[in-house]
């Protein structure tokens, strides 16, 4: 196996035969994990896993084998947040027709509970132990509950790895700035990194303040492919306005021209939130002063901003790193790696990048399974019959 | 609530701006904890007030100007407007505001000589009276409420809110990340400053239909 | 030192991975240990508070939540109160009713609402009923929110 990290080449790749012995273990919590431990009776659906099974195994072992972690990643996370937009819209439409949230929707607290909700949730949850959103706390889709516990879980493990790992939004900006081969706006003004924190408080007040989530409700861009509320007012028509040019300009245009995760990384205050779990998880990325030639390819390739001269300087990367695995691929001469907390910089680089992959890969493979899954069925009763909707 | 609010989305701000002036004359004797923590109270006392003399002009506005003229939506609507404009562009563009703790620097040198105990709430004072964005939108606020207790009580709570991130300031480094709470602060004050345009708005609307 | 550091750090790096692993099969469990221990719900700003009474006439019921004033810290001065109907037999055109809602056997207000249209008119006799928040035609039935002030 390559180590780079530690300024030794080797002209050993790891062999197939271990890679396969690797990803026999991710094989069977993948199973496990995307057919619920049992196996479906109907044939389109035991078709539609085995495809989702051996698409993510496939990516994988390919993640193994040729050492590259962003390319596949970004391949499985691209298509996980394509099958999230079809597959939640599909249900929308066969739900109650429409992406629109009814007044009713509302009233009746049924809107499925999103993680970015989460920062403007907290103060008024810690003063008053209610959460402020028109969701269910159990016992349906997306739960306020569970959504918790998937957040904890995730933050625990991965910190901001939720990021590039498992956000199912992320993947749309994130294949947006892959379309162009270079970027044709080369400079943001670094103070712009700081916005996403200042979202953060800004939403995290005014949210405590007039106990609504106030991000949500003004300026959620992802409202464009998922829902939204029924325009019936002027306020909520300016409302839309708003977030479909949010969408357009920090999902779809700036990606294209930066080549970087715009909304993510300078506008998104979950994102923000979410840095802070990054001082609690055992994960970082590294750098190998000594093999690092400062050639500062890691700073224009880094999707997050999470790499700056300071970082440099210091050796590892800012704590908003989404742990995507971009600036280690890229780095030519190696001396970016995945590295555990508390251990030395000498130990085996491909090891501390197994013991992130794994639960880094399992969280996004369950996480896009069921999409995946659903998306298939849909494309398969599109083509036997006309249309996407299931009933 | 909103009082607090508007402080706390300033503090960092004002954090930002007041601590190179009291910062030198304050903590570079290398006092211990304890003693730093009565200067920062008395300098919290200053600035508590100098906020609460504003509570009053505040009302005395109310009284004085807007029950007289009448138009009273009006007149807080556009002022929300035209305030939290300015909040937005001194937010994310470089702007210098008037902070009574900088034409005052004789006049400390003497007060610190003359009355020692009472030099920290001066300063105190003085740092509390600066005209930026916030601190104007706060006295609209607290002009639109109308009754003294609740402009008085408004400003207490905007004091709280800004006076929050001054106590740790005995404790720990000031100037690590300054720069970074700085630029976050007036941001968020900014993206606030939208909330206001927009209650702007609402009162303007009001105004207009009750012609 | 160094020792007993790196084997902590491989030691909660392997652990990530029965973290995920746990946080998935024990979703459900988690979940509702979460709730029922830490006694979270969803603001009754959003779900209209608890039905503290319900009055069964012929062809439906109404059901009259208590006065939602919750703020962040205490209760607010501005506050609402939701009432639902629900068809139990015929679902009428036109429903006029007087309520009741502070239990003190007097009258608070009249409402009388189109419940095809939505079109609602409230008479307010306690001064604490400001007025009408919003009127919703729900599938079965309607409801509404009116504003209250506290005096």
């Amino acid at each position: 196996m390559t180590n780079k990290a530690n300024n030794v080449e080797s002209s050993e790749h790891i062999s197939i035969t271990k890679t396969l012995l690797l990803t026999l273990p991710m094989m069977f919590f993948t199973f496990m994990m995307l057919s619920a431990g049992k196996i479906p009776a109907e044939p389109n659906k035991i078709i539609a896993l085995t495809i989702t099974f051996i698409f993510a195994n496939t990516i994988f072992f390919l993640m193994l084998y040729k050492e590259k972690t962003d390319k596949y990643r970004a391949i499985l996370f691209i298509t996980y947040a394509i099958c999230f937009v079809i597959s939640f819209i599909s249900n929308l439409m066969e739900i109650r027709g429409s992406m629109a949230i009814s007044q009713e929707n509302l009233l009746l607290c049924k809107t499925p509970f999103c993680h970015i909700v989460i920062p403007m949730t907290i103060i008024p949850l810690a003063l008053s132990k209610t959460i402020i959103f028109p969701g269910t706390m159990v016992g349906a889709f997306a739960s306020i509950a569970s959504m918790l516990v998937l957040w904890i879980g995730a933050s625990l493990a991965l910190g901001r790895g939720f990021c590039g790992w498992g956000c199912f939004f992320g993947g749309l900006d994130d294949g947006f700035s892959r379309i162009f081969k270079r970027p044709i706006i080369k400079h943001i003004n670094p103070k712009w990194h700081y916005l996403p924190f200042a979202v953060l408080l800004a939403t995290a007040l005014t949210s405590a303040m007039l106990l609504n989530p106030t991000y949500c409700e003004w300026l959620c861009p992802y409202k464009t492919v998922t829902e939204y509320v029924e325009v019936t007012t002027t306020k909520i028509f300016i409302q839309t306005i708003i977030f479909v040019s949010l969408f357009l300009a920090l999902v779809v245009i700036l990606p294209i021209l930066t080549k970087k995760r715009t909304q993510c990384g300078l506008f998104c205050p979950f994102g923000a939130f979410q840095s802070f779990t990054n001082k609690i998880n055992p994960f970082e990325i590294r750098i190998n002063q000594e093999a690092c030639i400062k050639c500062k390819r890691c700073i224009q390739i880094c999707p997050a901003f999470s790499m700056t001269e300071e970082t440099l300087k210091d050796g590892k990367a800012r704590f908003t790193c989404i742990k995507c695995g971009k600036c280690v691929d890229n780095c030519p001469k190696g001396a970016l790696l995945f590295h555990v907390k508390g251990t030395s910089l000498t130990g085996s680089a491909a090891t501390f990048r197994l013991l992130f992959l794994y639960p880094a890969f399992l969280f996004l493979v369950t996480m896009a399974g069921s999409n995946i899954q659903d998306t298939i069925l849909r494309i398969m009763r599109l083509i036997t019959t006309g249309s996407m909707i299931l009933r | 609530m909103q009082g607090f609010f508007l402080g706390l989305s300033n503090g960092l701000v004002c954090l930002a701006y007041c601590a190179p002036v009291f910062v030198p004359y304050m903590l570079g004797e290398g006092n211990g904890i304890v003693r730093n923590i009565s200067l920062i109270a008395r300098f919290l006392a200053g600035r508590l007030f100098g906020y609460l003399i504003f509570g009053i002009i505040a009302w005395g506005i109310n009284k004085a100007v807007l029950e007289t003229l009448g138009y009273r939506e009006l007149i807080i609507g556009n002022a929300y407007i035209v305030l939290s404009i300015s909040l937005i562009f001194y937010s994310f563009l470089n702007v210098k505001t008037f902070c009574a703790a900088e034409y005052v620097d004789g006049y400390f040198y003497k007060i610190k000589s003359s009355w020692p105990a009472l030099f920290p709430v001066v300063i105190g004072l003085a740092t509390g009276l600066n005209f930026c964005p916030p601190f104007l939108l706060a006295i609209t606020n607290a002009v639109a409420v109308g009754s003294l207790l609740q402009s008085l009580f408004f400003f207490f709570m905007f004091f709280l809110g800004t006076s929050l991130f001054f106590i740790p300031a005995p404790l720990i480094s000031m100037l690590r990340g300054f720069a970074a709470l700085s630029i976050i602060g007036k941001m968020a004050t900014g993206l606030i400053g939208l909330y206001y345009f927009y209650v702007g708005i609402i009162f303007l609307i009001n105004g207009i239909k009750n012609i | 030192m160094g020792r007993l550091k790196s084997f902590f750090g491989y030691t909660t790096a392997a652990l990530a991975f029965f973290v995920i692993l746990a946080t998935f099969l024990g979703l459900n469990f988690f979940s509702s240990k979460l709730v029922s221990a830490t006694g979270i719900k969803v603001s009754p700003r959003f779900t209209g508070g608890e039905v503290i009474k319900t009055i069964y006439h012929n062809a439906y019921k109404t059901m009259i939540h208590r006065p939602v004033f919750d703020g962040l810290i205490g209760e607010r001065k501005t506050g609402f109160i939701q009432i639902n109907w629900e068809p139990l037999n015929d679902w009428p055109e036109v429903i006029e009713e007087t309520i009741d809602y502070t239990g003190d056997n007097v009258e608070d207000f009249f409402i009388k609402i189109e419940t095809k249209t939505g079109n609602t008119i409230i008479t307010s006799k306690n001064p604490q009923v400001v007025g009408i928040e919003k009127t919703y035609v729900l599938k079965s039935g309607c409801a509404v929110r009116i504003l209250l002030k506290k005096q």
